[in-house]
């Protein structure tokens, strides 16, 4: 076609017709765009499609290639077709051409060829890649002399049965591949690669060329069983335009005749004559309402009509038009929206805002996991997102899972990922790592995030977790406060988090979670229900990740904790009268843990107990080895009145008799 | 009389006034005054000589001295107490500071945080959707038909398992069908969330990313609606002068669909204006492609069993670590994984 518009100017018209062209090379006085096309367009995979776009956007005229006619002579019925498989093959055309001259292209196919990317063969194979770009029809030529038996079969293969194809490389092959075979054996393998056997060659002098229509799914599930994407097969696999065979026949029988010599036998065409017309019928007001605008009845009629949309009737609601065979991809009013819209230009449409807003609804669970993120930035700790792939000794090392109930990915890149994180420690752990040979120290990380685990049955389960990874200093800094990080840490940032929830009733517990030290983990309860655990990380555990620091992780599952959250805060009146503060310095054995003590006190405090914090522990020089001194800060309060000395001496001394009794606590 | 407290009140005031900053001193002179042998005592006691009518007065106006007084020294001493803390050690104030210094949210939980804002603003609700999902709803519920071309733009990670049916979600839009299965329109959703897909990793690409779907459905959502609405989106995401061009282009699931571009936000902050390469970020052409979006294809709405005589709607997809990676100018996606800490406390 002729056109007066700039390469530029042309390539920006397509993109915004949806045509994206990706770039534009210059070669000689001509330019190749290089266009991106999407899948429900196979029309614009040949060149004719791509002409008619720009005909339908510059009105100017589509000029057809003029097809030379082959000196036809009657077709000889020498050669036997049979399609075995029509709904696979429901259209097959074959022509002979006799005595051509097997030669190198001229010098104007050979530069189209190469500039299309391809790599110039001889002339009979350019010339059926010149019209497959050309048409978007897919074309193979077959060395007639070669074809046993005088026989094409349409089939489906054996099990088993063997081609090499013209790359060389042998397929083998199965009942769900459709194959063109002769009497003898396969000589295609259909719509994807032609057959060795049978290659067009420097002695070859008479040629059956074959155009055809193959099912786009099974061209599909060949392609990607034999792992071979072909110019063809992609073009058969989005649907060739079946109205158009012969037509592309015909241009390449011209082009041989023409270049190579020969004479063209009548083609042998098999299967339906021609698809019934489909139509789609258009509402001007479906349109008008979807848009958001009015366009005139007119106006969409002619951006129709410039598609190659022919409108043969019409009602005063709707008007309906009967699609070209190659516009497959129009089916429903919807797609004739689309076109109308695509062509009179998606920015001409005016920005208008949605009337239905305003959602009451919140996701509860979504602002939990938001808040938490908060609390824990809040806590110093920076966030991190980990891979949710890893590969299988990663993902089994950090697991409390049983190996058979990791999830497991069937078709993986690469075996790194492989398997789907079952904890987050693993990659909390690899993060750690990563920052310590960077001799990035002194670490305080989380990740919130889905771990993954098959259920029994057919089934898989994924629920939220948070983990935290602290490692080196805290409190760093010049005045001396700095130290390292301790098991108190991690359960304090788990104890704080729980505060920041209004979740009561956390509790610790002994565990026997191996990728914990034995001598620093625990089990963390709320209520009494387990949801996550704690604790120094295992040496076995470090020694995967190469790490040789101290790491404290934290481990808790969140649907676990959002099950336990009470979202509503009420506020709980201030106390009247002031509270007494009172100081007990006890000195135990080493062994003596925190927690009974501190129930000891409680019970023995009674209801003017209020709160009990250990504020000292020392061991050392004024301390008998295998003693420790605890310091606990009491705090007695009376709801109902001011609490005086001697109210607090009597509960203070009982306290003091019940530590001495359990534990043979001695005041210090 | 008089005169004389007069005089010993001018005396004293410019006594104390003048004294020196010192606890010592100033008691010194407070026993001089005031104690029990002192000029006011000394006063009092001399009263007796007065006739008995002068006396009431002459009580009246020593007694005022006597306050007058007190209160100067008291003035005095607080003001001698207040100077004597600048005797103390000068603190560095060129000292680091101690502080406890807060996390950092993670680019991406940045980005999506922000993006999700400003739909929430406009009323949208969030919704989170599974990260395993099945071929049903990650495939045919959004018009991807199995074994089609359409597929290839969603390479999937599949799950070993029995009926092979589970994937990781190739996009977020699977949560499309799941909300509007148990939901009756109208509504507007905003979904963020991790998606897989088998891509070779390198500088742009990786396996695991984040998208955020959003979906508005409704008696009568328009193309215009759409246009609008992303418009409102872009401008508050990347700044009032952000121009917006929507391209036609092919998702299963919309029709129409819209490729949607921006304009380059490095090329009109004039970062480029005087260099003569070529804008890396948008490759010279000022315009880049941030979202997919278009009108809800009908036959996704018949799927989950609405009638799309009746509704209509619009939905729109973007990745997550492009914008972030535009907004924050990070150019390589594998950092975002690799969570160096040098990395992450930047923002």
């Amino acid at each position: 076609m002729e056109t007066d518009v700039s390469a530029d100017r042309l390539a920006e018209m397509l993109t915004m017709a949806g045509l994206s062209v990706e770039s534009i090379i210059r070669l000689g006085a001509d330019h190749i765009l290089e266009t991106e096309i999407t899948a429900n367009r196979p029309d614009w995979l040949s060149v004719i499609g791509v002409a008619r776009e720009i005909s339908a956007m510059t009105g100017k005229k589509l000029n057809m290639p003029k097809i030379k006619t082959p000196n036809t002579a009657p077709a000889q019925n020498d050669i036997n077709i049979k399609v075995e498989d029509a709904p696979l093959c429901p259209k097959y055309t074959a022509r002979v051409i006799r005595g051509v001259r097997v030669a190198e292209s001229p010098a104007w196919l050979k530069a189209r060829i190469e500039a299309m990317g391809l790599r110039s063969v001889n002339n009979i194979v350019d010339i059926t890649n010149f019209c497959l770009f050309e048409t978007g029809e897919p074309m193979h030529a077959f060395d007639l002399d070669k074809i046993s038996g005088r026989q094409i079969l349409i089939r489906k293969a054996r099990q088993a049965e063997k081609l090499v194809t013209i790359d060389g490389k042998e397929a083998v092959l199965d009942p769900s591949v459709l194959i063109i075979a002769d009497s003898a054996r396969p000589i295609a393998v259909a719509g994807v690669m032609g057959g060795l056997n049978t290659e067009v060659t420097a002695a070859t002098q008479n040629i059956l060329l074959e155009a055809a229509y193959f099912d786009p799914v099974s061209i599909r599930r060949t392609s990607r069983k034999l792992g071979v994407s072909t110019d063809s097969s992609y073009r058969f696999e989005r649907r060739v335009d079946i109205e158009n065979i012969v037509y592309a026949s015909e241009r390449a029988a011209g082009l041989i005749c023409e270049i190579a010599g020969g004479a063209a036998e009548d083609i042998i065409s098999i299967g339906q004559a021609q698809d019934k017309k489909r139509t789609v019928s258009m509402s001007g007001s479906k349109l008008n309402k979807l848009s958001g605008m009015t366009i005139p009845p007119e106006k969409a009629k002619a951006i129709l009509a410039g598609l190659g949309l022919r409108s043969i009737s019409q009602t005063t609601r709707e008007e309906t038009f009967e699609i070209p065979g190659f516009r497959q991809d129009l089916q429903s009013e919807i797609d004739l929206i689309e076109e109308v819209l695509r062509v009179y230009g998606y920015n001409n449409v005016p920005d208008t805002m949605p009337n239905v807003m305003a959602q009451t609804n919140f996701d509860p669970k979504l602002k939990f996991e938001k808040t938490a993120r908060q609390i824990l930035c809040g806590f110093g700790l920076d966030e991190i997102i980990g891979y949710s792939l890893l590969n299988k000794k990663l993902a089994g090392c950090a697991a409390s899972l049983p190996a058979d109930s990791i999830a497991e990915i069937m078709n993986p890149l690469s075996a790194e990922q492989e398997m789907m994180r079952p904890s987050l420690m693993s990659g909390m752990l690899g993060a750690i790592a990563w920052n310590l040979n960077r001799k990035n120290k002194d670490l305080k990380l989380f990740e919130l995030g889905n771990v993954y685990y098959k259920k029994s049955g057919d089934s898989f389960g994924q629920d939220k977790y948070i983990c935290v990874g602290i490692c080196g200093q805290i409190n760093g800094g010049w005045d001396g406060c700095a130290r390292h990080v301790q098991f108190s840490d991690i359960r304090g940032i788990f104890e704080n988090l729980c505060e920041e929830f209004g979740m009561q009733e956390v509790s610790f517990e002994e565990s026997q979670d191996t990728r914990f030290s034995s001598l620093a983990r625990a089990i963390l309860k709320i209520k009494g229900r387990p949801v996550g655990v704690c604790g120094a990380v295992s040496q076995r555990l470090l020694s995967e990740f190469d790490i040789k620091d101290k790491v404290y992780l934290l481990e808790v599952n969140l649907e676990e904790l959002f099950g336990l959250f009470l979202p509503e805060r009420r506020f709980k009146e201030l106390p009247k009268y002031p509270s007494i503060l009172r100081d007990i310095s006890i000195v135990v054995s080493k062994e003596t843990r925190n927690a009974p003590l501190v129930s000891v006190i409680r019970t023995a405090g009674g209801f003017i107990l209020k709160s009990v914090d250990l504020v000292d522990r020392y061991s050392g020089k004024q301390i008998p080895e295998e003693k420790i001194s605890l310091t606990y800060r009491l705090e007695y309060q009376d709801p109902h009145k001011t609490l005086e000395d001697k109210d607090v001496a009597g509960v203070h001394s009982n306290i003091l008799a019940a530590l001495e009794k359990n534990f043979g606590a001695k005041l210090r | 009389m008089k005169d004389k407290i007069a005089k010993i009140e001018k005396e004293a005031l410019s006594e104390i006034v003048s004294s020196a900053n010192d606890a010592d001193a100033l008691e010194a002179l407070k026993v001089k005054y005031l104690g029990r042998k002192g000029v006011v005592a000394d006063l009092f006691k001399n009263m007796g000589h007065l006739s008995g009518d002068e006396r009431p007065q002459a009580g009246q106006l020593i007694n005022a001295l006597k306050n007058t007084l007190t209160n100067a020294f008291e003035e005095k001493l607080r003001a001698s107490a207040f100077s004597s803390e600048e005797k103390g050690e000068r603190f560095d104030i060129t000292l680091p500071g101690t502080w406890h210094k807060t996390g950092k949210l993670h680019p991406i939980t940045k980005t999506i945080d922000e993006i999700c804002g400003v739909f929430t603003s406009l009323g949208f609700m969030v919704v989170d959707g599974p990260e395993i999902e099945t071929e049903h709803y990650n495939f045919e519920t959004l018009n991807i038909p199995l074994e089609h071309p359409s597929r290839d733009a969603f390479d999937t990670f599949y799950l070993k398992s029995d009926s092979g049916k589970y994937l990781l979600r190739s996009h977020t839009s699977p949560v499309q069908a799941r909300f509007m299965e148990k939901n009756k329109p109208p509504f507007s959703i905003i979904v963020p969330g991790k998606v897989f897909r088998p891509d070779a990793t390198d500088a742009s690409h990786s396996f695991m990313f984040h998208q955020i779907e959003g979906l508005v459905v409704g008696e009568d959502v328009r193309f215009s609606d759409l246009k609008g609405l992303l418009n409102v989106f872009a401008k508050k995401l990347f700044g009032k002068e952000t121009k917006m061009r929507f391209r036609p282009s092919f998702f299963p699931f919309t029709e129409p669909s819209a490729e949607v571009d921006i304009s380059c936000i490095i090329c009109a902050s004039g970062e480029n204006k005087h260099s003569d390469k070529r804008c890396s970020v948008c490759g010279g052409k000022g315009w880049l492609e941030i979202l997919g979006s278009g009108m809800v294809n009908p036959k996704v709405f018949e799927k989950v069993g609405y009638d799309p005589e009746k509704v209509t709607g619009l939905a729109f997809g973007m990745g997550v670590e492009r914008i972030a990676m535009l907004k924050y100018g990070i150019t390589d996606i594998r950092m975002l994984f690799e969570n160096d800490v040098r990395f992450l406390r930047q923002f």
